[in-house]
């Protein structure tokens, strides 16, 4: 008996092996969705053209008219909405929306641990704004439910941040108000690159998010918005040597650096100046011994929305106290 | 006599079913659902808020109960054979690499960028299921003397294997710059893909895996005689175990590829099947297959509604739901020497 079945298992385990996946396989998500199944009546009366974009999975992203229902599936994007004036046509969020005010008050559709596609789905969102931080698998599944999903790249840079406020501008209806965002936010860093282009010292920064292991902190490192904004305010970064992102950096790398600042990304966490002044052997450093650790909004450089320009001129304030008189 | 332990684990298997339609994130009332039911029995069109519950029943609710189910009754049936064919008590499906081999696949896969295409979706599964395959034949080729597979052998070489992937795993994540909750989904069991795509791949797997599991009952019962015994009953042991565990590894490892690696049904399941209903493989396997099935849909209604609409993977669940079940369903058994 096992002769037989061992070789009928071997035959069809091969066979389904070799053409299982495919045989199964049905055509790839389409790029051109259907209309949401539950698309709510439109309020405005729809643009001439349809919106045709590209988003960051390289998907292309129809919408009949400017998105009148949007779940945002990332706080920098919920900012992003609001900010261009788009709050009132957001219906639910992550969990880790917490700006503005306003946003708090919408119904949550998941957050760190995973979102529930049937909270999404209940919403009858007519877009949904995910962002990098949210898998290709939820969108590959939203995207099965029927539901439009824009998926916005993480920039890197401003000029990409001011690009993604337009293009959430144009999703949903606020070119104008978008537009006149970005005049405002390039006049405001124009503003602080005149100031900060007249110093002659750049102080040294150490920037800490996480000091769970006070013998190994993590900073920001190139290519993050932290170390980008503590440049452009007339910084150095610390965390600009080390390689990786999100770094850790020893104690002893730490004394060596010497930083004439400290500042505190975790300060939401519960980190204060005094604590770091009882950590053993941060005393030898500069910035404690002349008092320079200050708390510091994390979000405002960790969030690639609007509020980085917000965090650049606080970064400035700091950093050159004497040019803000 | 005999067929009531089938009753009653088809009922709890039924209540688990009905239990994760009807529960969810999103709250449907039982009257809402009973509009729902009798409007599709009577062809008559719903109400719009109806057609969007009806929405989530059909299209989100439905096919994940089926993969959960199908999940379920993979690691409950491989769990047993598993148990039969090593006669430990400790032996889960993931005992010889399954686990650990389809957690480093998966980690490799995360580590590249795909792109967003059918084929790159399916990159993660994919390599979960090749690398679980690839790591039972290793630690096989690795435990084999002569023409024999001592079973001590096939133990430590895949504990020793899972150890070595594990490490690898573990490295890997460090490295990664992206997204690490996304291998813990994988690595802590999750259900990330949706849709029917997910069942109907998984499908012939299983059924060709666990359909042989439940022919090799009366093997298994051999088996327990020691390894000389059963070939003096005329089991040709040597191959039968083969089987049985390639069996029950293309069941896991098909499992493992969707919904990641959930520990402890597959381990808990047949423990409980056999305290309460006999240690005779002919019918412990079904029953695994089938409480696995029930068990691991009422662990996915419970990481669904615990902290709505955020999902908890549902491996924590099992185990933190699982294990005071089973030291209940323990102190209560009156044959405790039933191992």
């Amino acid at each position: 008996m096992f002769r037989k079945l061992s070789f009928a298992l071997l035959t069809i385990t091969l066979f389904m092996a070799a053409c299982g996946p495919s045989a199964t396989a049905t055509p790839a998500p389409a790029t051109t969705q259907p209309p949401a199944t539950e698309a709510p009546a439109a309020t405005l009366p729809p643009t001439a053209a349809p919106i045709v974009l590209t988003d960051g999975l390289g998907r292309t992203v129809t919408l009949v008219s400017p998105a009148q229902r949007v779940v945002s599936l990332a706080a920098s994007n919920t900012e992003i909405l609001y900010a261009v004036g788009a709050g009132a046509q957001v219906v639910g969020r992550d969990e880790a929306s917490s700006y503005p005010e306003a946003a708090s008050a919408l119904p949550t559709v998941g957050g760190w641990s995973g979102f529930s596609n049937e909270a999404i789905v209940a919403l009858k969102p007519d877009l949904v704004l995910a962002g990098d931080i949210n898998p290709p698998e939820l969108v590959a599944s939203l995207e099965q439910l029927g539901l439009t999903v824009y998926l916005l790249p993480n920039p890197t840079t401003l000029e990409e941040m001011y690009a993604n406020l337009e293009t959430v501008g144009t999703l949903t209806g606020r070119q104008a108000e978008a537009a006149a965002l970005v005049e405002s936010l390039k006049a405001r860093v124009a503003a602080v690159d005149a100031k900060i282009a007249t110093v002659t010292e750049r102080p040294s920064v150490f920037y800490e998010f996480d000091a769970t292991d006070p013998a190994k902190p993590y900073t920001y490192g190139p290519g993050t918005f932290g170390d980008l904004l503590i440049q452009r305010a007339g910084g150095t970064n610390i965390g600009a040597q080390l390689q990786g992102q999100w770094v850790q950096i020893s104690l002893e790398q730490l004394v060596v650096a010497n930083p004439e600042l400290i500042l505190l990304g975790d300060s939401a966490y519960g980190e204060t100046p005094e604590k770091v002044a009882t950590r053993t052997g941060w005393e030898a450093l500069s910035a404690v011994k002349d008092g320079r650790v200050y708390p510091f909004n994390d979000d405002l450089v960790s969030r690639p929305g609007p509020r980085l320009v917000d965090g650049l001129e606080m970064l400035a304030k700091l950093l050159h106290p004497e040019l803000f008189k | 006599m005999r067929r009531i332990p089938y009753l009653w684990t088809l009922l709890l298997l039924a209540l688990a079913i009905l239990l994760s339609i009807a529960i969810g994130s999103v709250f449907i009332s039982p009257a809402d659902l009973w509009r729902i039911l009798t409007g599709w029995l009577s062809a008559t069109s719903l109400s719009e808020s109806l057609q969007t519950f009806a929405f989530i029943i059909t299209s989100i609710r439905l096919p994940r109960t089926v993969l959960v189910l199908l999940t379920g009754a993979a690691l409950g049936g491989s769990g047993a054979a598993y148990q039969g064919l090593f006669r430990n008590p400790l032996a889960d499906p993931y005992l010889i690499g399954v686990a650990s081999g389809a957690g480093l696949g998966a980690a490799v896969a995360m580590s590249i960028q795909w792109p967003y295409t059918f084929w790159g979706l399916l990159a993660v599964p994919l390599a979960g299921f090749l690398a679980a395959m690839l790591a039972i034949l290793l630690v096989y080729f690795l435990a084999r003397l002569g023409k024999t597979v001592p079973t001590t052998n096939l133990i430590l070489a895949g504990v020793a294997f899972s150890a070595f992937a594990t490490s690898l795993t573990s490295f890997l994540m460090l490295r990664s710059t992206g997204e690490l909750r996304r291998a813990f989904a994988f690595l802590l069991g999750g259900f990330t893909q949706t849709g029917w795509n997910p069942v109907l791949t998984i499908l012939p797997f299983l059924a060709i895996g666990l359909g042989f599991l439940v022919l090799s009952g009366h093997a298994l019962n051999l088996l327990q005689f020691g390894d000389d015994q059963a070939q003096q009953l005329g089991l040709p042991v040597t191959r039968a175990k083969t089987l049985i565990l390639v069996a029950a590894s293309l069941a896991t490892a098909a499992a493992v590829s969707f919904s990641g690696v959930i520990g402890f049904i597959g381990l808990i399941v047949p423990h409980v099947m056999r305290l309460w209903f006999g240690a005779d493989y002919r019918r412990l396997l079904p029953l695994s297959i089938i409480g696995g099935a029930g068990a691991l849909l009422l662990a996915d209604v419970l990481a669904r509604v615990v902290m709505a609409p955020q999902e908890l993977p549902v491996g924590i669940v099992t185990a933190l739901a699982g294990a005071p079940f089973f030291l209940w369903v323990l102190r209560r058994a009156k044959n405790q020497g039933y191992w």
